[in-house]
């Protein structure tokens, strides 16, 4: 009997096959170490100082498009080919959820700003808590993909977040390596991904793409 | 004829058929696809592909629409409004059948 639900999820997960979608994220999560580490480089008060404090806005949100582009790219040129061209559908956001999301993201942020000025010590818990919040994130995607991977993903960016704060490199200094370090294990297990999606996928024979009616 | 198995007589047979249920499904969740792609996901072979395709696209189930990636001919498949209302008619209509024996 056709499981219509699997068929579904598994059309769904095939979008995280060939592990660029990892690949991708990767890289910008190294940009994201390189900027906190440019950060800790350069004296606060001066004006490269001043100038990276201010883009900072600018990173986070244009991470997600780079990540995007990234991927069309890399898609264009090494999946479609292979195992063929797809448009997932976008859910249409609502304006109430994006309010409701702007406003917990808003939230979080005064939290630990205020953390952060009440406690100095919590300059020392950055990494972990960046380690906890992208694994909680990872997390909820595992759980919409069903992908083993993505849940060992979700697990590193805890331990190395932890590992970092314990090693007692705190701040921003910390933050940076944990990008750094997450960043690279994301981009080792999309690559490890790429190359069992490669070996299974030859590149069909030159015809491949013609539809029905080359039959 | 019992209720239960009279449930079943009236399950929509062109999408009932395995590979069609199988297309139809794939396609409910993605917004188009391409001939290969839909190959790669259901293990059919061309022909068999082709001629399922059909056969949904006669019944207005599917929209095909033949176009170029460059030079490399693509063919780009979606749902059809009618398409995605049989399909949820035909899911609802199983699971009622399912839910009764």
């Amino acid at each position: 009997m056709v499981d219509i639900e699997k068929i579904e999820k598994r059309a769904v997960r095939s979008f995280y096959d060939d592990g660029l979608f990892e690949i991708a994220l990767g890289f910008v999560l190294l940009l994201l170490g390189g900027y906190f580490f440019a950060q800790t480089s350069v004296p606060k008060d001066s004006a490269i100082g001043s100038a990276l404090s201010v883009l900072f806005v600018l990173v986070i949100f244009s991470g997600g498009f780079l990540v995007n582009l990234i991927l069309r790219f890399l898609k264009r040129r090494i999946t479609y080919p292979r195992t063929g061209y797809v448009a997932f559908k976008k859910k249409p956001v609502s304006g109430k959820r994006r309010a409701a999301t702007a406003i917990v993201g808003a939230l979080m942020g005064g939290f630990i700003a205020a953390l952060y000025q009440l406690s100095p010590s919590v300059k020392t818990l950055l990494p972990a808590l960046n380690g906890l919040l992208l694994a909680f994130v990872v997390l909820l995607i595992a759980h919409r993909v069903g992908l083993v991977r993505t849940y060992v993903l979700a697990a590193a960016s805890a331990v190395i977040g932890f590992s970092v704060t314990a090693a007692g490199i705190g701040d921003i200094k910390g933050v940076s390596l944990y990008y750094g370090l997450f960043g690279a294990a994301v981009i080792l297990s999309g690559s490890a991904a790429l190359i069992v999606y490669l070996r299974r996928s030859p590149k069909p024979a030159a015809d491949a793409d013609e539809g029905p009616d080359a039959h | 004829m019992p209720t239960d198995v009279s449930a079943l007589a009236e399950l929509d047979r062109l999408i009932h058929e395995p590979a069609r249920l199988a297309l139809t499904a794939i396609l409910s969740v993605v917004d188009s696809a391409d001939f290969l792609y839909l190959q790669h996901e259901t293990g059919l072979t061309k022909g068999n592909l082709s001629s399922h395709l059909a056969k949904l696209e006669e019944a207005g189930y599917v929209a095909i629409e033949k176009t170029y990636r460059g030079r490399i001919p693509l063919t780009l498949v979606r749902l059809t409004a009618t398409g995605a209302a049989a399909f949820k008619a035909y899911r609802a209509r199983f699971r009622k059948f399912l839910e009764k024996t």
